[in-house]
């Protein structure tokens, strides 16, 4: 439609940021997963305190079970997946419903995962479905604007869970030249002054190291 | 037929995937669900639908002049068509809509009329929707992916293509609107038909806006976007009923509303579809009086019959209602989606004399009509055909012309001997073909 009001821009953001959300964490578990099954069955912690999350689940079991398939429990990977289906839902319009169909779709496959036996192949196929979600977005939304948005949370996502997870300065660094790259397209009022900062913090390997705090907090405030 | 069933679970996987789903509220708590589909068509002839046809435009046509003339010269009531405690003492007449023209004078763009088909195969009309009739995106929708799960059927069968409706829809819109952009207004979410609105939204390419988005300045209404900048709304497509419309004219309490968008409404800057008010006209007592509007208005004997129906507010159809009580339906005219409608063979003795001392004390708030015994149709439960009461909702659009959708949602209900179709109590649906010859 061309206009986007307060509350879809939002939705956007969002609808970026928890499909992002569960992208990454669904790539990352792998990792923490394949320690899991032979090497240290409390790996799961590391990735708990990654994330600042409390130490509720009890075992291996009740960890993969909780974490990833119980939408009860509101830091799960399935409510991540949820809230980014809400958002979604309200955005039909905008994203179309052959862009849509892909978040149910991972839904889906989430919510008739097989918790007991091989849940890595479930989360791929979560991880499938959010491939497809992106490059349908990328075809199908007609509003430039729209798909700014949903890329910019996309990006704020992306660099925030990649900080706190102890990806590489490399990496970083490119998903933030990603992230500046979409803001430089937004009309938002401070979105110079916050691209300086981040090209600053990103001019090498030890600016970064000492601007992690810096960079986390400007991330909550950049789209805002 | 069979190569359309033994799809039926594509079909199905299809509609789970693109999220055709309805909600319903159980104990206070937000519940949605997939809208159990059956792949075995209703099929309507093309002389049968041609019929159909030339009577729901002649009803609807109707409907608009007596919505027309009752928010201004109530000539129908001068003229003893209509007594005055009908329309004075429906929950649908608005006098705050008193002398307002609706843009092109329309007043029901979209009107949902409810039938069935009895046993001699005779069409009979039991309730006009005229405010917010849902469901059209059902069918729709439906018939996009059986197409696609099922190409040989519809290569063996000829079948007028409904995909047209967001065209109609559209065209519709833009016939009535004043200068500006489209919007489809919802109360949000968790609306038990927010599917449809986004559906809806996304075919015409209109925006799906929540009052928050939308704002009135100088009687004109505006859709503001998230820096501030606006652009104004020629036409709106309200979700969500009368009463909560607006904040400024109805009840104050409403938090989903526009406040002010009832004066826009009020200088024609704006159309309202469908326009505030039309509940007078689908006010379960007004059915009565339908095929009497058809004979005032346009002069014509009506095409398609009420159900027969009595109204206890005479003192004969009281009387007879007293008498006959155990083989009627009674509804209550102020329930609406299946609720308030009691048949009189369910009840036990002392149910049947709560409802008499009921009507009795409140004449006006029920109608009563014969039990029409109307057709099963077949319907596929666990691989085996079964039978099923089923209803059609016809879909007639008023814009440049009066139009009726080629199609219309058919739903049936999942119990055996149930009458009750509706969503919300546990019905399905169907797609509904019309024959091209």
């Amino acid at each position: 439609m061309g206009i986007i009001s307060l509350e879809k821009s939002n939705r956007l953001i969002w609808l970026g940021r928890y499909t992002e959300r569960t992208f990454t964490i669904c790539r990352t578990l792998g990792k923490y997963y394949d320690t899991m099954i032979d090497r240290d069955e409390f790996a799961y912690r590391e990735f708990l305190d990654c994330l600042g999350l409390p130490y509720i689940y009890g075992s291996r079991e009740a960890f993969i079970k909780t974490y990833i398939f119980d939408s009860d429990d509101s830091n799960s990977l399935a409510s991540h997946l949820n809230r980014a289906l809400d958002n979604a839902i309200e955005m039909r319009e905008e994203l179309t419903s052959d862009t849509l169909c892909y978040i149910q779709m991972a839904q889906d496959a989430l919510r008739s995962g097989d918790v007991n036996s091989a849940p890595m192949l479930t989360l791929q196929q979560v991880v499938d479905d959010l491939f497809a979600f992106w490059g349908s977005a990328d075809d199908n939304i007609a509003s430039e604007e729209c798909r700014t948005l949903l890329k910019c949370g996309k990006y704020v996502e992306r660099v925030d869970l990649y900080i706190r997870l102890g990806y590489s300065f490399r990496e970083v660094e490119k998903e933030t030249f990603k992230l500046i790259n979409r803001l430089t397209k937004t009309r938002f009022a401070g979105k110079d002054e916050a691209i300086g900062k981040l090209q600053g913090w990103m001019k090498d390997a030890a600016t970064y190291e000492e601007s992690k705090q810096e960079i986390l907090s400007l991330l909550w405030t950049v789209l805002s | 037929m069979r190569n359309l069933t033994d799809h039926a679970p594509q079909i199905n996987h299809l509609l789970s995937r693109y999220g055709v789903k309805f909600g319903i509220y159980k104990n206070q708590t937000f519940h949605e669900q997939l809208f159990p589909f059956d792949a075995l068509p209703r099929i309507i002839t093309h002389e049968e639908f041609a019929e159909l046809e030339k009577g729901l435009i002649q009803r609807v046509d109707a409907l608009n002049l007596f919505l027309a003339d009752i928010y201004h010269e109530k000539k129908i009531v001068r003229d003893g068509v209509l007594p005055p405690e009908f329309l004075y003492a429906s929950k649908g007449y608005l006098p705050e809509c008193e002398g307002i023209t609706p843009p092109a004078g329309i007043h029901s763009h979209i009107s949902g009329i409810d039938l069935v088909q009895a046993q001699d195969k005779r069409w009979y009309i039991l309730e006009d929707n005229l405010r917010i009739p849902s469901g059209a995106s059902y069918p729709l929708i439906a018939r996009e992916l059986c197409r696609r799960a099922s190409p040989e059927t519809f290569r063996q069968n000829d079948i007028v293509d409904n995909r047209n409706y967001a065209d109609m829809l559209r065209d519709m819109m833009d016939y009535v609107s004043a200068p500006g952009m489209r919007v489809i207004l919802t109360p949000g979410r968790y609306n038990a038909a927010y599917f449809e609105h986004s559906y809806l939204a996304e075919r015409t390419d209109s925006a799906l806006a929540s009052n928050t988005d939308l704002y009135v300045e100088d009687n004109k209404v505006y859709y503001r976007d998230y820096l501030g900048e606006s652009q104004r709304v020629g036409v709106i497509y309200r979700r969500l009923s009368d009463e909560y419309l607006d904040p400024l004219t109805f009840l104050p309490e409403s938090l989903i509303g526009v406040p002010g968008l009832m004066n826009a409404y009020r200088a024609g800057n704006v159309a309202i579809v469908n326009a505030p008010g039309n509940g007078v006209a689908d006010d379960k007592g007004i059915y009565y009086f339908v095929p009497h509007m058809i004979r005032y208005y346009l002069d014509q004997e009506p095409i398609l019959s009420n159900a027969p129906t009595y109204l206890p507010f005479y003192p004969d159809d009281y009387r007879f209602v007293m008498e006959h009580l155990e083989r009627l339906v009674v509804k209550d005219v102020s329930e609406a989606g299946g609720y308030g409608v009691v048949f009189g063979r369910d009840l036990s003795r002392e149910k049947l004399e709560e409802l008499r001392a009921t009507i009795q004390h409140e004449p006006r708030r029920f109608i009563a009509q014969e039990v029409i015994d109307f057709i099963d149709l077949p319907v596929m439960d666990d691989g085996v055909q079964v039978p099923r009461k089923a209803d059609l909702r016809a879909f007639v659009l008023s814009g440049k012309e009066t139009r009726v959708w080629p199609s219309g949602l058919t739903r049936f209900s999942r119990q055996p001997d149930s009458f009750v179709v509706n969503s919300s109590q546990g019905g399905g649906f169907k797609d509904t073909w019309v024959l091209s010859h």
